[in-house]
């Protein structure tokens, strides 16, 4: 064979094991949607990837059977409102770290570094605590609050501190020199030059809260104030068995606008992990 | 001299606030930037992190709401009286001795397939980094609907192919096996991007050099390729490692600990402990536990890194 | 009037002094230059000048302001860097407005000294362009123009050469030294290349390990350097400097003082003459020819080599024994402190 026989057989091979590797990963996403469409017996039946009869129905019990509009709102203004502050946030933290000289910067990094590791379900029980103390017990403070603060919000910070770190500093200096305040530097120079750091951080923390579900399964009771991952959860019978069509009805009304946003995004979002991950 | 227009004031320093010298102004400017931070830390980690110390030494009283101070008690019952302990510490060894080579091993290959372009290889990347955006709840959901007993997907696709397929979810090793698996192809992607950073950032010199002296494709990764990827391995195997350790929303979905607490893995229990069962010193001391495994995991981390860079 | 003064400025990092204690007037309108090997300090204490670093002790005036605690906008300096610092976000014309629009300067006003800036500088057709667009010299100019814009009473310059190519760098020093004689404002002008300093300076500083070691003209420098230091920063090649015993062989009768332990003198002092005459006896290692002049590498008996700048005319082959001679008053002095004598 020669050389160029052997690299295309090389190719073909690899890119059948690919094929086969992404059964798994595809094929979940292809049964949520055709199992939402179908009626229970037919989900029990023989399984068909395509439903033999369509049950257009299931989507429109989602949203009687729970308020699941009001649960979709929830998801999403929570979603918006921890991404803003969490972007604001860990702006100013993450500049001040990478570029002003105070005393207590060397202890106040290894404090914020320790944080990044420890998982949430070590703090979740206090936490408990001081939020129902607070008098916030099922409300929605906690699922904006917690997430800003707790680790997510640090590894915001430090990604936003590596950024400003490779930015030229003679371009604040100059900002400085030209009569800009701290803030007016932060805002009007560092800002603006930062935009794939801040969209990273706007996308990472913006699925963190949409796909957190610990907090809301503490904090909140009432299913109006559920979010959508407790939501799905608890499309179940008194028996607490599944209602397997309403579920994955469900489940794919939650997905799929998030699926559509990755696809058209996903070079801009696959980069944003990356970064959140090197920085480690 | 020409006129000023830039400074009209000529005070040589502020009369109102001598002591705002140039380096105390940046000094308090540094800490007005960092306090929302700060602030919510204190409040939110730092203390409960301090809390956690004291709850992991009282009992609590559910009906008065009383705690008690009870020293190590806690810690004793959980290392040495309550079997269910050392079961669920085992189980999140199972879980992370299996989670993390079988993840970094697919990673890994993924990657070296996808980090140079050909065609397709956009579609691949999109395919398996998606289920990293998706909700780990409806990830769950999915696969407990797929991997059901005689009537799930999976087991009929089996039959199909002539194989008897368990049922995945009902019996605990066979439980702890789909949990792990679905978890990886659920997470992969993540270390898979990460990889596929890692390997472009190797200049093509090195390669091209190794396959002038005639290395075989596998020698120029062993010999190469993998030396020079160190650094990433270890911080994904750390970051995974700790993940497994985390993980709460697949497990609680999935099998919900069981059967016959099978996969009740350590942050599961805790929750278990802390908010079915309102033993909240044992909870916090289960806490405690999780926090110096993940704090000594780190520290081998550093240790590993300083160790690699000298 | 808007000179300087510079009173004992101190500036440390963490541990590490890097300004030990700087003394230095500056008269209104001169163009002064620091210069020194890196890591002299030169930069730093532009800085603290500009307010860009806090000063640890010491006072800073500029005019009769005591500035030590003077934001770095409010203290009437405008900078110019060695990267441009221009903000790529916006044109030319924002850039050099940028100033004046954050001290809420009216926009009539605005644009009126953004035009009377960019007709100085040439830049009147680049002012849409943002700055990737524009070359290594026209960048280097809108940065002069957004110093020039606000009127400032005292121009810093940090290296402001350093990042352009060997022929616009002299054509940007011409354009410098034309800017300081129209605006007539005191400059001030950090460089580690000494013929910027020696071109452009009325005053140039030499420092080092972050003190002054010497203050004067470029022509003060060259003549009469204050110790070895000096003498050989200043002047290229730089100065030979040998043991004192060598002068009388150099040039026959002079007066050698007293306390000199050292003598030095410039490759461009040293004469070559066939071994027969009287002279520093030497052999010939390297000859290197550049056009203009030629580069002799001559080692003495002593194991010292030495470097004479001539016309290159005289054959001079490698090897041969020859004399070196310089006029006695070519001849620098200096005590075991290395300091100069006479």
């Amino acid at each position: 064979m020669t050389r160029r026989q052997t690299n295309i057989l090389y190719r073909t091979c690899w890119t059948i094991a690919l094929l086969i590797a992404a059964i798994p990963f595809i094929f979940p996403f292809l049964w949520m949607v055709s199992a939402g469409f179908k009626s229970v017996t037919e989900i029990f039946g023989a399984p068909t990837l395509i439903p033999r009869v369509w049950r257009w129905q299931n989507f429109v019990e989602v949203f009687t059977y729970q308020p699941f509009a009001r649960q979709y709102f929830n998801s999403l203004y929570i979603a918006l409102a921890v991404t803003a502050l969490t972007l604001v946030i860990s702006s100013l933290a993450g500049y001040a770290l990478a570029r002003m000289r105070f005393a207590g910067a060397g202890l106040l990094m290894l404090f914020l570094v320790s944080a990044l590791m420890v998982p949430e379900e070590v703090t979740i029980i206090p936490n408990f605590f001081l939020i129902k103390w607070m008098g916030l017990m099922d409300t929605h403070w906690p699922l904006i609050l917690l997430p800003t603060f707790g680790p997510h919000g640090v590894m915001a910070t430090f990604l936003m501190r590596q950024y400003f770190l490779a930015l030229p500093k003679e371009l604040e200096d100059a900002g400085k020199m030209d009569g800009l305040s701290r803030l007016g530097v932060w805002w009007r120079i560092a800002l603006p030059m930062s935009r794939p750091a801040l969209a990273a951080v706007a996308i990472i923390t913006f699925l963190f809260s949409w796909n957190l579900f610990l907090e809301p399964l503490i904090f909140l009771s009432s299913l109006d104030m559920f979010t959508l991952p407790l939501a799905l959860s608890n499309f179940t019978d008194t028996y607490g068995l599944p209602l397997w069509n309403l579920q994955l009805a469900a489940t794919t009304l939650a997905v799929v606008p998030i699926l559509i946003v990755y696809l058209i995004a996903q070079r801009q979002i696959m980069e944003s992990f990356a970064l959140s991950g090197v920085k480690g | 001299m020409a006129e000023t227009t830039l400074h009209p004031e000529t005070t040589a320093r502020r009369k109102d606030a001598p002591w705002l010298t140039l380096k105390y102004r940046e000094m308090l400017e540094a800490w007005l930037f960092i306090s929302p931070t700060l602030v919510g830390f204190i409040i939110f980690f730092l203390g409960p992190l301090l809390a956690i110390v004291y709850y992991s030494m009282t009992e609590w009283n559910l009906l008065t709401g009383q705690a008690t101070y009870v020293g190590l008690k806690n810690f004793h019952n959980a290392l040495f009286i309550n079997p269910d302990f050392w079961h669920v510490v085992r189980n999140s060894a199972i879980f992370a001795l299996g989670l993390v080579p079988l993840n970094m091993a697919l990673a890994l290959t993924l990657a070296l397939a996808l980090s140079r372009p050909f065609f397709g290889v956009v579609f691949f990347r999109t395919v398996f980094f998606a289920p990293v955006v998706t909700s780990a709840i409806a990830w769950a959901i999915v696969w407990k609907f797929l991997l059901q007993g005689e009537a799930g997907v999976v087991n009929q696709m089996l039959a199909w192919v002539g194989i008897d397929g368990p049922n995945w979810l009902r019996e605990p090793n066979w439980a702890m096996a789909a949990v792990i698996v679905t978890r990886v192809i659920k997470m992969v992607g993540l270390n898979m991007i990460l990889y596929i950073a890692a390997l472009q950032a190797i200049p093509r010199d090195y390669e091209e050099a190794a396959r002038l002296e005639g290395a075989s494709r596998w020698q120029v990764f062993s010999m190469v390729i993998w030396p020079l990827l160190a650094p990433t391995t270890l911080v994904i195997m750390v970051i995974t490692t700790i993940g497994s350790f985390k993980v709460f929303d697949h497990i609680y979905q999935l099998t919900g600990g069981g059967p016959e607490n099978g996969t009740l893995v350590l942050a599961y229990y805790i929750y278990l402990q802390g908010f079915e069962f309102f033993d909240v010193g044992y909870a916090s001391a289960l806490a405690m536990i999780m926090f110096v495994i993940v704090m000594m995991l780190t520290i081998v981390q550093v240790f590993l890194r300083r160790r690699g860079l000298g | 009037m808007t000179g300087l003064a510079l009173k004992s400025l101190k500036k440390r990092f963490g541990s590490t002094e890097v300004i030990r204690g700087v003394d230095l007037t500056i008269d209104d309108g001169e163009f002064v230059v620091f210069v020194g090997p890196s890591g002299c300090g030169k930069s730093t204490l532009l800085r603290m000048i500009a307010g860009l670093e806090d000063i640890t002790s010491g006072e800073l005036f500029i005019g009769d302001r005591l500035m030590n605690d003077v934001q770095a906008a409010k203290r009437g300096v405008a900078m110019v860097f060695q990267s441009y610092a221009l903000y790529p976000h916006l044109t030319v014309r924002d850039n050099m407005g940028f100033g004046l629009k954050v001290r809420k300067v009216p926009l009539a006003e605005r644009e009126k000294r953004v035009a009377e800036a960019a007709a100085t500088l040439k830049l009147d057709a680049l002012l849409h362009r943002y700055p990737r667009e524009l070359s290594g010299g026209q960048r280097q100019r809108v940065a002069i123009g957004r110093a020039i814009v606000g009127n400032p009473d005292v121009f810093l310059f940090d290296e402001p050469l350093s990042n352009l190519d060997a022929e616009l760098r002299v054509h940007m020093r011409s354009e410098i030294a034309a800017l300081h004689n129209r605006l007539d404002t005191t400059m001030i002008y950090v460089t580690h290349d000494q013929i910027e300093a020696m071109t452009l300076a009325d005053k140039i500083v030499v420092l080092r390990d972050g003190l002054i070691e010497q203050v004067g003209s470029p022509r003060e420098l060259y003549e009469r350097p204050g110790n070895v230091f000096v003498a050989q920063f200043i002047g290229s090649p730089r100065m030979n400097i040998l043991p004192v015993e060598a002068a009388r062989q150099l040039s026959a009768g002079t007066a050698v003082p007293a306390n000199a332990g050292r003598v030095g003198v410039r490759p461009e002092h040293l004469a070559l003459s066939p071994a027969l005459t009287a002279g520093l006896r030497g052999k010939i290692t390297l000859s290197e020819y550049t056009g203009a002049v030629t580069l002799t590498h001559v080692e003495t008996a002593g194991g010292q080599t030495l470097l004479v700048v001539n016309d290159g005319n005289g054959d001079h082959r490698i090897g041969a024994e020859i004399a070196l001679t310089a006029e006695g008053n070519t001849l620098h002095y200096f005590d075991e402190h290395a300091k100069r004598v006479g």
